[in-house]
Formats: structure tokens, C-alpha cells, sequence
């Protein structure tokens, strides 16, 4: 079986031989990519948004805009989706052609169920974004702090020690 | 887990239970009579044989089936009620934003400030350290 060897590293490490000594003789590294870009033949994009369901030709079922109660709206489509359940389970039993419109309304009612959590996800990063900064800062502060008296202790002993010193 | 994966997760459970209750009561039910001219069907002739009849009869798995659909349900609910509260908009998440980044740059300065301070302090304390020891072993007389 033929196996092909790795590919060899880029060859531009020959332009950093002089980094330690001069770091502005070397290339500086590429720009980030803004836009579109195309990575092994399929394109990608960095902008990424979650498109909204009109977009995928979905209906939407929770009221639009510019702060939704996620709570209330959560817990609404889930009594519509047990309703709707129970409405196929009658449907069944007394008119079980008409089972299609049924199904629809309810995997309507799971699209718009996932797109509201996956509109969450933002708000999600960016309060974990506030945790993180948060913790960043007390940890900063606690080292400011243990850096003080350490500084203190330094010198401290060695006004002793400068005092014991002169004693002799 | 964190909490809006496990709502997913839970999204999906209630819909795989819907589709399983679905199915398993399509499978198992008794046919439906079109007309009463036709003859009934055979009754089963072993019941122990057929392990769906003898987990449960046709009366008793609707009712796990739901109550298990509804139990879920309700775990979705006391997930929604387990989410943190949302405190304002994203206007107001990005001020946050702004103000700690601010207020982390501040304090790693401070922090650089004091680093520099220690450093340079070490620095000194070794040369001191340095000549003190150059003069004690000068001071012994070599013999």
C-alpha cells in the first residue's frame, strides 16, 4: 500500500535566521482574514450569524423583537408541542389521513424550539466572556498584592540583617 | 454540561420519545375492523411467545410511554427555570465588556509597574549579596 510522506515544512524559516538579533528583518506575519475564504476547495466565512428563520423558509412562532423573554417563550412552545402531540395522537384515532398537516406543525414547532435556543448561544459567550475577564482581573489583583509584600518582607529582612550586621 | 447544550439535549429526548410513542403504538395496535362482514382475526395463539406482549400489554406501554414523554416535559421546564436570569440586553453586555477590559488593562499595568519595581529590587540585592561575599573571602587571610 502506497503511503505518501508528510509534506515539507513551508520554506520561509530561512528568512528568520536573524529574528533574535533584529526582529524587523523578518516578514511580519499575514494579516487576519476578513470576509470570505476558501479552505480545500469549500468556502467559509468569518462572519458568523445565525441566520434568522425566515431565511430558512421556517415560521416563526415567538414574537419578534429587540429583547425576547427566552423563559416565557421557552416554556410556551413547549405547551404548544405537548398540545400538538396529543392533537396527533387524536388525529390518529379519528382521521388518520390527515396526519401530515399534524406532523408539520409540530417539526415547526421543534425548528422554531432550536433556533430560539441556538439564538441564546451569543448571549452565552459574551456573559462567559465577562466571567473570564472578571476572574482575569482578581487573579491580577491578588498577584499585585502578593508581589507588595513579598517586596516588603525583602525589605524588611534585610534592614535586620543590616542591623544585626552592624551590632558586630 | 452547560445549560443550553442540556436544553438541546432535552429538546431532542422529547422529540425521539414522540416519534418512539408514535411508532410503538402504530406497531402494536390491534387492526381496525373495515367492515363487520369480515371475519375477526385469529386471536394470538401463544402471548408469552411475543416479548412486546409479554413486556407489557397493549394497555400498559401507552401509559409509560406518556408518562415518560410527560416526565420530560417537565425536565425541560425546571431547565428553562434554571437559566441564569437575562440582565439586559446586548448593549448593556458590551458596556460590561468595555468597562473590565478598561479596568484589566489598568491593573496588568499596575502589575507590570510592580514586576519591574521587584525585578529591578532582586537585581540589586544580588549585587549587594555578591560583594558582600567578594569581601568575606578577601578578608580571609590565605593560608
Amino acid at each position: 500500500m502506497a503511503t505518501a510522506t508528510y509534506p515539507p515544512p513551508p520554506p520561509y524559516y530561512r528568512l528568520y535566521k536573524d529574528y533574535l538579533q533584529n526582529p524587523k528583518s523578518a516578514p511580519e506575519p499575514p494579516p487576519p482574514i476578513e470576509g470570505t475564504y476558501v479552505c480545500f476547495g469549500s468556502n467559509y466565512t468569518t462572519d458568523d450569524v445565525l441566520p434568522t428563520l425566515e431565511e430558512q423558509g421556517v415560521r416563526q412562532l415567538y414574537p419578534k423583537g429587540p429583547n425576547i423573554d427566552f423563559k416565557k417563550e421557552l416554556r410556551s412552545l413547549n405547551r404548544e408541542l405537548q398540545l400538538h402531540i396529543l392533537e396527533l395522537a387524536d388525529v390518529l384515532v379519528e382521521r388518520p389521513s390527515q396526519y401530515a398537516r399534524r406532523v408539520e406543525e409540530i417539526s415547526l414547532i421543534f425548528k422554531n424550539l432550536h433556533h430560539l435556543l441556538n439564538s441564546l448561544r451569543p448571549h452565552q459567550a459574551r456573559a462567559t466572556l465577562i466571567h473570564i475577564l472578571e476572574l482575569q482581573i482578581q487573579r491580577r489583583k491578588q498577584a499585585v498584592e502578593d508581589i507588595k509584600r513579598r517586596r516588603e518582607e525583602a525589605r524588611k529582612l534585610l534592614k535586620e540583617s543590616i542591623a544585626t550586621l552592624d551590632g558586630n | 454540561m452547560d445549560i443550553i447544550s442540556q436544553l438541546q439535549e432535552q429538546v431532542n429526548t422529547i422529540a425521539a420519545l414522540a416519534f418512539n410513542t408514535f411508532g410503538t403504538l402504530q406497531r402494536d395496535a390491534h387492526p381496525v375492523k373495515l367492515s363487520p362482514n369480515y371475519p375477526d382475526p385469529p386471536p394470538p395463539s401463544n402471548p408469552t411467545e411475543d416479548p412486546a406482549t409479554a413486556a407489557g400489554n397493549v394497555s400498559e406501554q401507552p401509559k409509560l410511554m406518556t408518562a415518560a414523554l410527560v416526565k420530560a416535559a417537565k425536565q425541560f421546564d425546571a431547565l428553562v427555570a434554571a437559566l441564569p436570569p437575562a440582565e439586559g440586553g446586548e448593549d448593556v453586555q458590551l458596556k460590561r465588556i468595555a468597562e473590565l477590559q478598561a479596568e484589566n488593562d489598568a491593573v496588568g499595568q499596575e502589575l507590570q509597574r510592580q514586576l519591574e519595581a521587584a525585578e529591578k529590587e532582586l537585581k540589586e540585592v544580588q549585587e549587594l549579596f555578591g560583594q558582600a561575599t567578594d569581601n568575606c573571602l578577601n578578608l580571609k587571610r590565605p593560608d
